[in-house]
């Protein structure tokens, strides 16, 4: 496990080193792209904040109400069965179906119950490895004004149920 | 849609608290929400800029180009028909590459006009053909090389977890890639004999 640990810890320094190199050895002014990324990047964040301030609100009363712990106690017989902690459903309905609303329900488990609670950590990996369906199906087919899209819906939903059953089963493995 | 996701939460919640009595917890719930959502965006801004940043750097330099490179004799098996037929190659090898690297401001664009070119080899029909259906599963399902976002938020709220997650994250996210994949082929295979 220490091993694995280790070479995780290599992964994010070494990206940062091939940026660096890329800097000192420069055809032209990599710097100036860096700073054009970075002002993207602070933009999508802040065109974020109106959607999670409504949501991480309404994320909130839920929680205070007791109604997500009440939830989460009637669905303790679908998780058991499924070998997933009960209260990341919030999280899993919300993640198929908006970026914006996921952010919030995945904060909202992290400040709940920890950021490195066994369920903030099956959500972090969630989180990463799976995107919003729902909306990249409807951009995708839209765009190119497809109607009939076969098996794709039933077979991204899968995925998307597979990936959150191997997500706490590797957690479990790991932590 | 989102309005809907909020009108349902709030009432519902605020309706149960009326029976088991929680409401003054929900006032004091508003009020530090909105708030909350403010120091986590703002802490969240640091690390978004960076990786951005960085992503922007490798983007520029062509390292999509070289990915794609790598990638094209794997995509050939994936994507049968459009690579026999040499329609919208550059456009998916590109986007896929995108995808791995998690910039997906670069990848849906490229997705979108990958889509289209697929849409023209289909006579303009409204049916997805098994290519179309493919690069959805893999936009929806990608291995994800670098979880910024993710180890972003952990650390915006102390987290001792971060990096150690990307391993996780790595065998998670490429054993979804793959099973859609497989999936896909195996569903298309019974749609072409339909």
């Amino acid at each position: 496990m220490t091993k694995i640990e280790y070479f995780s810890s290599f992964i994010l320094p070494c990206v940062i080193f091939l940026a660096g190199i890329i800097f000192l050895f420069p055809k032209k002014d990599y710097f100036s792209s860096f700073i054009y990324g970075a002002k993207e990047g602070i933009k999508s964040g802040w065109s974020l904040l109106p959607t999670m301030c409504a949501l991480t609100v309404s994320i909130s009363i839920f929680s205070a109400s007791g109604l997500s712990d009440f939830l989460s106690k009637i669905l303790n017989p679908v998780s058991d069965f499924l070998h997933i902690p009960s209260e990341i459903f919030p999280f899993i309905l919300t993640k198929p179906l908006s970026g914006g609303a996921s952010v919030a329900t995945y904060e909202g488990i992290i400040d709940t119950y920890g950021a490195d609670s066994f369920v903030a950590l099956c959500a972090s990996v969630i989180m990463a490895s799976s995107d919003t369906i729902f909306y990249v199906l409807s951009v995708y087919f839209s765009e190119s004004r497809i109607k009939k899209t076969y098996y794709a819906l039933p077979c991204a939903v899968f995925v998307f149920l597979f990936c959150v059953i191997f997500s706490c089963i590797l957690c479990d493995l790991f932590f | 849609m989102l309005g809907k996701c909020f009108g349902i939460i709030s009432c519902v919640s605020i309706i149960y608290s009326f029976f088991v009595n929680t409401t003054s917890e929900i006032s004091t719930a508003i009020l530090a929400g909105a708030s909350k959502s403010v120091t986590i965006t703002l802490s969240l801004l640091g690390s978004m800029a960076f990786w951005n940043g960085i992503l922007n750097v490798l983007k520029d330099c062509g390292i999509i180009k070289k990915l794609s490179n790598i990638l094209k004799p794997i995509l050939k098996l994936v994507f049968p028909n459009a690579f026999k037929n040499d329609i919208a190659i550059e456009e998916i090898t590109a986007c896929i590459s995108a995808n791995f690297l998690g910039i997906s401001n670069a990848a849906t664009p490229l997705a979108l006009s990958a889509m289209k070119k697929l849409n023209e080899s289909n006579n303009f029909s409204d049916r997805a053909n098994p290519d179309m259906i493919m690069l959805v599963i893999l936009g929806c399902s990608c291995f994800n090389l670098l979880p910024s976002t993710v180890l972003g938020i952990r650390n915006a709220f102390n987290a001792q977890i971060t990096y150690q997650l990307i391993i996780p994250i790595w065998i998670c996210s490429g054993t979804c890639m793959i099973l859609g994949i497989l999936l896909c082929r195996i569903l298309g295979k019974l749609y072409d004999k339909n």
